[in-house]
Order: C-alpha cells, then structure tokens, then sequence
C-alpha cells in the first residue's frame, strides 16, 4: 500500500535498531527515517500538531532513537511501539514551557526500580500478531474511539460531537474496548 | 499495596497520548509508580500506538529531511540510560514528584497541612500535597473543575469509597463531597485541582485564602 512497506518487509526495524546501537550505521537510520517519519508526521498532524511542528518533532523523534537505541529492548514492545512513545515525550517536552521537569512522564521513567518481566518473552512477530489480532478483537466503532481518544488524543466531548454519537456511548465503548484489550494484551505487557 | 481506585479508562488514554498537562500528568504518572494494573494497561495502549502508527496514512515530509537528520548524527558514546533509579526516596516521595520543588508544610486548619508543588502551569490548575491527622473531616466542598488525588499514606473515605495507599480520586464539578480521614496514620496525598474549590462552613473559610486559585 505504501512505498515504505518494502523496507517494513526488508528489514525487521529491530535489526535496524539494533545495527544502530552496535555500530552506529547511519544507512539503518536512513532506513528508519524512511520507514516512520512520514508516519509520524501523519500521527502528529491528526493530533493538532502544524506541519512544520510535526516535521520538527519528526526530526527530534528519530534523533533520540539514534542516542538511545541501545535501550531499546525488543522482549518489551515493538519498535513501532517504542516510536511511538519516543514521539509522544518529544511533544509532551514541546508542550511544556519549563525546562525543569521536562523528561520526567517519560515511557522509561514510568517504571519501577524493579521492572515485572512477563514469563515469558515472545518474538516481535509473535507479539505484532497478538495485537493485530487484539485490535481485530474489537469492533469497528470500538476501534474508532480507541483511536481517537488514545491515539489522537480528543476529548471524549469532541469525540461525541465529531461522531454524532452520545457521550455516554462514547465513554461506555472505549471502556469496553479497554478492558478487552487488557485481556487480550495484558500479558504481553 | 491493594488499589481499588483507579484513574478512569479516559484519563489512562489521555496519559498515554500525551494528551493530558503537566500538572494533571504529574498526579496521574505518580498513581501509575504505585500501580502495576495501570501500568500494563498504560503498557498495552502503547503497543496498539505502535499497530496504530504502523497503519496510518503517512505525510510527506520534505526531499531533504533525512539528509537534515543525518548531518546532525552524533557518533560519541551512547546516552546514558536515564531511570529513576538514582536518587533514594527523600521523604517517601514517590519518583515523578522528585524533580519538582516542593514548599514547606504549612498549617492550613485544624489537623491539615499543606504544601504546594512548583508545576509549571499556563492554565488554572495547581498541585499540591495535602497532610491531614486522623480522624479530621475535610470541609463539605464543591469543585469548580477536576480534583484529583493520589494518596500515599493512610487513608480516607467519602461517599464513593475508602481511599488507600495508590488509590486514585478522580472527582469533576459534579462531585460534593466530604472526606473524612481514618484513624491509625495521618493521611498524605497529592492533590491537583483546577478551577478552584467552593468550600461550605468555617474551616471551608479557613481553607480558601491557601487553596485559591
């Protein structure tokens, strides 16, 4: 569908990480770059951000996987997850008017000193299939409030409005949708 | 540690995303380091972030982007892992309050004490911590906005439930309520209010100079 899946299909973005982390390869940056910034910049545009801030962010997102590939930690989530968490700090950072705190709700910071494994560690394959099929779990209007309210960040009144629907089913269906999701992902996790 | 209350399903999105301020963020990251349920929940949202961004329609960006980022490649020693690790608990204050200046206590009414918590903050919220001796019954009050609140130590109870160690109180402007404090241990939370609070009766009026907005 798009031109970035042949490298999604050519390389595993782990093996991009990873080549990244052990010996600073520029080419795989070039490949990552390729292979998220565009949508990035989508994720970013339809959560408020202008195109020239979430060009700004895009860079900024991608120039933090480079400094921190090594933490990257494949039995944890996946790059696209891992992406994505990086992108949203970066514009958390952004939102923020002080320098002070900045850092501070990070992804890797909102963990205890002492990280619960899960039992057992799947590949990155395994673990994209579980949330695909998770995702595929869930119905379409449960989908679409998931998307809205987590991944574009509106407001569960917005989201009513935009959608023609009412509050409380807007509120009842991305509950519904969570706890399913807990379920099926709550393990991986 | 055995947490019954929550931050609801749309306030666990709104962190996830990004979506949520400073100072609401802050209350809500400090129940997430006391709460494993959460955190996994928090966990599987970012994987479906990651299934989501893989299938969103992508934006151009423009012809020389890569080349900008990759002039800017710094090939030095890799960034140190940043955690919370470092610093021992000070005073039992839970990691996501660490980086933040707090105020001294101050003795705001019989049995209560506040301390404020330097946010940064554009909009009509504040943050503070609240500690309150057993047995003291918080003012009848109203809220003009959002109340949040994260207990740490000790424990108290209003209409909708007891409220513990990790327990989150997410009240909105329809909420009237009176807690009261258990007796065994004074009770410490982190409080961040927006819009201000309509407090009933004397200590109500004790209480407002402090906690106005």
């Amino acid at each position: 569908m798009h031109e970035n899946n042949e490298d999604l299909l050519g390389h595993d973005p782990a093996d991009l990480v990873r080549a990244i982390a052990s010996r600073r390869d520029p080419a795989a940056f070039a490949a990552l770059f390729d292979l998220y910034g565009g949508r990035l910049k989508g994720w970013l545009m339809r959560s408020g951000s202008s195109a020239e801030a979430a060009e700004d962010l895009v860079q900024e997102t991608l120039l933090t996987l480079w400094r921190k590939a090594e933490l990257y930690d494949p039995g944890r989530a996946s790059v696209s997850a891992w992406v994505f968490t990086i992108a949203r700090n970066a514009r958390i950072d952004r939102l923020r008017q002080d320098n002070r705190s900045k850092q501070y709700l990070h992804y890797e910071l909102v963990e205890p000193e002492q990280p619960e494994r899960p039992d057992v560690l799947l590949d990155s394959v395994e673990r994209e299939e579980r949330v695909r099929a998770a995702l595929g779990r869930l119905s379409d209007e449960q989908v679409r409030v998931v998307r809205l309210s987590f991944f574009e960040g509106r407001a569960h009144g917005d989201i009513a409005a935009s959608l023609g629907i009412p509050l409380g089913t807007v509120k009842s269906r991305l509950r519904l949708a969570m706890a399913r999701l807990r379920d099926l992902l709550g393990d991986l996790t | 540690m055995t947490i019954t209350h929550h931050p609801s399903d749309e306030t666990i999105a709104a962190f996830a995303s990004g979506a949520l301020d400073e100072a609401r963020g802050l209350v809500v990251a400090t129940h997430l380091s006391l709460c494993a349920e959460c955190r996994k929940t928090m966990r599987a949202l970012e994987l479906v972030g990651g299934a989501m961004l893989d299938r969103i329609e992508p934006e151009a960006m423009p012809a020389d982007a890569v080349a900008r980022a990759m002039a800017q490649l710094d090939y030095g020693p890799l960034q140190e892992q940043q955690r919370w690790s470092g610093s021992p608990a000070a005073d039992d204050i839970p990691a996501p309050l660490r980086p933040y200046e707090l105020g001294p206590w101050r003795r705001i009414g019989r049995g209560v004490e506040w301390r404020p918590v330097d946010v940064p903050s554009g909009r009509d919220v504040r943050v503070f911590m609240l500690r309150a001796q057993p047995g003291t019954r918080l003012p009848r009050h109203r809220h003009k906005g959002d109340e949040w609140t994260c207990v740490f130590e000790g424990a108290f109870r209003h209409d909708l439930g007891r409220f513990g160690p990790g327990d989150f109180d997410e009240a909105d402007e329809t909420v009237e309520h009176n807690p009261v404090v258990e007796d065994g241990v004074p009770c410490i939370c982190l409080v961040t209010l927006e819009g201000g609070i309509a407090f009933q009766g004397w200590m109500g009026r004790l209480l407002q100079p402090f906690v106005r907005i």
